[in-house]
């Protein structure tokens, strides 16, 4: 069975789609960073395929691999000592997720800088301003690495 | 070995003003072929083997033994003469003036050079021009007075800090490097958005006096650590914030393009002055005096700059999307002042400069104007 947004397994498999696009992601240039993802479970709870349970992942990315996805279990979001923290609801991830399959890439106000800049769908949690700026620092790299799902079977 | 041609050979130094015996030395070997070698022996520290990481050899990765120390006062010869190496008396000075590591340093800069370099873009080749489409009058207007505002404004960031680059001693070569990338990203920037503004049936708006005051007063600047809290700090920061806006207003995937990379450059330089101030005041906490005076100033004068149509109504459009939905984008534009002053101010505390008491900027855009 195919993995699922937010697996650890699902974000794997987008590292080595990101491996079979070398060229594209040495062009764009390395990234150093840690960050988690975090899905939220929906408000009206409908089509929560969670079990309207938070869930988040912890992924790693260094140089021009994705080398480290893990799941965290709540309250152990801290030991993995990300850089930032990438939160939205389970529906706005699946927008996502939903116009990158379809378009293979999302619509222009739903890119990842531009739903953290409004801050009301998707939001950044850091602790420390510098480390969150690696969110902008990296996020070409970031944005190619979460447009790659749309090569992934739909889950 | 064949000689190498080259033209009119007969006429090379009849003219010329200087006339230089051949050295001791040169006398010497010529006479008994017999190298002298000395230098051989005269080496910094010897067996070095820096070993590259899974990214190649990087500045990190050379600082091995005492080539990887950066010492807290730069050497008194004042030259060129690099770190590390045996540095002969008679070296002329080159006059720096910044020749203590906490008026430059900062813990990332050489993460932030190799990042850098790593990550540069091509405005003729990675920006996808040939899918720019006509856009309505009024968003093509709004889109071309920002481009003329950033053509404006970005290449201070490499005028101003280069002035200093150039009075920094060399033993501190990470923070030269890091500012010539700089440098390299603003030319960049000047050079995307001016194609932008010419790219698309529009050109070139309106300059702002005010900017042009903002800029000179970051030109002007006393000193290079006065100089980063009013151009990193306040005045990076807040062009990040409009990079930031400008991929959210992007009416087209070649404005989005654009805007994101020119934002990824931008939070590198705003990471290399938030780190350098946090490293000057931990030594110099008297420092945060001259930090804050510079930002009093720097604050008014952006205030000034949003008390012009030129410099509000353009983001206001493309954000409402369209003069129609003024309204709507003038409401969104005040949700992400909130975003500007938060995100500077954390900055601020990042650097260990407690400016909330004393800041001009209201948190509310509104205010602006009550």
């Amino acid at each position: 069975m195919a993995p699922k947004f937010p697996e650890p397994q699902w974000f794997l498999a987008l590292g080595r789609l990101m491996a079979a696009r070398g060229e594209l992601f040495r062009r764009i240039g390395y990234v150093e960073t840690r960050f988690i993802v975090r899905v939220l479970p929906d408000q009206d709870g409908g089509n929560d395929d969670g079990g309207g349970e938070e869930q988040n992942t912890g992924v790693a990315m260094q140089g021009y691999a994705l080398t480290d996805a893990a799941a965290l279990a709540p309250g152990a979001a801290a030991s993995f000592d990300a850089d930032f923290t990438i939160c939205a609801r389970r529906a706005v991830w699946r927008r996502m997720l939903d116009e990158i399959a379809r378009g293979g890439r999302p619509e222009l106000r739903h890119t990842l800088n531009s739903l953290a800049l409004i801050g009301d769908e998707l939001w950044l949690e850091s602790a420390d301003q510098l480390r969150e700026d690696k969110f902008y620092r990296f996020n070409q790299s970031l944005q190619e690495l979460f447009n790659l799902a749309a090569e992934l079977p739909a889950d | 070995m064949p000689t190498v041609p080259i033209k009119d050979e007969h006429r090379v130094g009849t003219e010329a003003r200087y006339k230089v015996e051949p050295s001791a030395y040169l006398q010497k070997l010529f006479e008994s072929g017999t190298p002298d070698l000395s230098w051989m022996k005269e080496t910094g520290q010897w067996g070095m083997h820096a070993k590259p990481s899974g990214l190649g050899l990087r500045l990190k990765d050379i600082e091995i033994g005492s080539y990887g120390v950066v010492p807290e006062r730069g050497g008194k010869h004042l030259s060129m003469a690099p770190r590390g190496s045996i540095v002969p008396d008679n070296v002329p000075s080159l006059g720096f003036t910044i020749n203590n590591k906490d008026e430059c340093w900062a813990d990332n800069v050489t993460e932030l050079y190799e990042e850098a370099v790593a990550r540069q873009w091509s405005s003729a080749r990675d920006i996808p021009w040939d899918e720019l489409k006509p856009l309505p009058d009024d968003l093509e207007r709004a889109m071309c007075q920002l481009c003329t505002f950033l053509t404006e404004v970005e290449f201070i960031a490499a005028d101003a800090p280069t002035r200093w680059m150039s009075r920094i001693n060399q033993d501190f070569f990470e923070v030269k490097l890091f500012l010539a990338t700089q440098a390299m990203d603003e030319a960049r920037h000047m050079d995307v958005f001016r194609k932008r503004a010419l790219a698309n049936g529009g050109g070139l708006g309106k300059a702002s006096a005010y900017s042009e005051l903002g800029l000179k007063k970051i030109f002007d600047a006393p000193s290079f650590s006065a100089q980063t809290g009013r151009l990193h700090l306040l005045g990076e920061g807040f062009v990040l914030t409009i990079f930031r806006q400008g991929e959210f207003i992007a009416p087209s995937r070649v404005d989005q393009e654009i805007f994101r990379r020119c934002m990824q450059d931008e939070s590198r330089h705003v990471g290399y002055g938030t780190m350098h101030l946090r490293a000057q005041l931990k030594s110099r906490p008297e420092l945060a005096e001259e930090i804050h005076t510079e930002l009093d100033d720097a604050e008014r004068i952006l205030l000034e700059i949003f008390s012009e149509p030129e410099s509000v109504e353009p983001m206001a459009v493309l954000m409402g999307g369209g003069i129609a939905h003024f309204d709507k984008g003038m409401e969104m534009q005040s949700q992400l002042w909130r975003r500007i002053v938060g995100e500077y101010l954390q900055r601020c505390d990042s650097a260990g400069l407690e400016r909330r008491p004393r800041c001009l900027l209201p948190t509310d855009f509104a205010k602006l104007v009550s």
